[in-house]
């Protein structure tokens, strides 16, 4: 919910270049601490005081952003599977021992990738088997012959 | 009259062979022609795949789709802007016609509940086909059912879109091979996005009008409209 006061009291907090920042980008005037940033370079904020599911969120690099920009831990973060971010240890509700156990995976570590559709990296499936489907291609004698 | 009725017209009654003839040869029907007297073309160039040494010998990554093209000349910057106003009206107000035929459907309301709040994307269900852009068909396409979505879908406005929700509505998914079910409704409409799942999270489904969103921006109006 945005009120001209909070709308004023973010603006102040954040400064006028923020402001114009966060409206081109998420449409709204936030002002909470930085919480950390993944290695693409997104950035990931908190505010508590926030309304319920609107108190983490995410300041993309890229302009052109979705949600398969950010790791996977910091999408857990996000999502509010995570108490902590994944930067603290698991004791403190993070997951900074799971991350480094699983960094050599794909999904996680450095084989991570964004989502790749409508670009030539999208995936395309094929067929290995033999297609059902045989073309016919008509031939016909030409008349009176 | 269909064409091939006309050919035979053409061929049987002498009157109108005259009439009809210059039809024939100056390439309305040249198809017909094409198949009654041409030799068969060899099977590679008919083939829509084949081994990577038949296909295209440009490498994949050195032809740029035409959404990654970049804007070129005084027009094109012009169009482009035209394009970008028009792709902003349409990804923020984008209304779906729900076919919601199954559980998919209960996923996608959830989508409209204050949780994931679709109003604030612009997005309002709407009852009427000619009211709606995007078709979001959430669910198991029966035969039954196919001849509805596809006269609903005939009845939405250009420009239209469809979401297909779920792997019943991508490939038919765990009825594909019931009797009764089409396998997969991009056999009765062209589908834009495919969201996978079964049934798919609301998050899934917003993901994928996201998507759509993306390739509404990328959209050329009238760049293709110049260039033609």
């Amino acid at each position: 919910m945005s009120t001209p006061t909070r709308t004023l009291k973010n603006l102040w907090k954040i400064g006028l270049r923020e402001y114009i920042h966060q409206m081109w980008r998420i449409g709204d005037t936030k002002a909470g601490t930085l919480v950390g940033t993944d290695r693409f370079g997104n950035r990931f904020y908190e505010n508590t005081t926030e309304l319920p599911l609107r108190t983490r969120w995410v300041d993309y690099v890229k302009f052109d952003f979705d949600a398969s920009q950010m790791e996977p831990g910091w999408h857990a973060w996000m999502a509010y599977n995570q108490d902590a971010a994944p930067t603290a240890s698991v004791k403190q509700g993070g997951m900074k021992e799971i991350s480094e156990e699983h960094f050599g995976r794909e999904w996680i570590g450095e084989g991570m990738k964004p989502n790749m559709t409508m670009t030539r990296g999208a995936y395309r499936p094929y067929n290995t088997t033999v297609p059902k489907i045989e073309t016919w291609l008509p031939e016909t004698k030409a008349r009176g012959q | 009259m269909s064409l091939a009725r006309l050919a035979t017209t053409a061929l049987t009654a002498a009157p109108a062979t005259s009439i009809l003839l210059p039809a024939l040869t100056t390439g309305t029907l040249t198809h017909i022609r094409h198949i009654s007297t041409s030799p068969r073309p060899p099977a590679s160039a008919l083939a829509p795949t084949g081994t990577p040494a038949q296909r295209s010998p440009l490498p994949r990554a050195s032809v740029p789709l035409p959404s990654q093209e970049p804007t070129k000349g005084v027009v094109q910057y012009a169009l482009t802007t035209l394009d970008q106003m028009a792709n902003w009206a349409r990804q923020s107000s984008l209304w779906p016609m729900t076919f919601g035929l199954a559980c998919c459907a209960v996923e996608m309301m959830h989508l409209s509940t204050p949780r994931y709040d679709q109003d604030r994307l612009g997005i309002i269900f709407r009852a009427s086909p000619r009211q709606s852009d995007v078709m979001i068909v959430a669910g198991t396409l029966t035969n039954k059912m196919a001849p509805a979505l596809r006269q609903v879908y005939d009845q939405m406005p250009e420009p239209r879109w469809v979401i297909s929700m779920g792997s019943c509505a991508n490939g038919g998914g765990y009825y594909h091979y019931s009797y009764s079910v089409v396998r997969g409704c991009d056999r009765i409409v062209p589908v834009d996005v495919y969201v996978p799942g079964c049934p798919p999270t609301s998050e899934a489904l917003m993901y994928g009008i996201f998507m759509l969103q993306r390739k509404m921006r990328q959209t050329k109006i009238t760049r293709m409209w110049y260039r033609r």
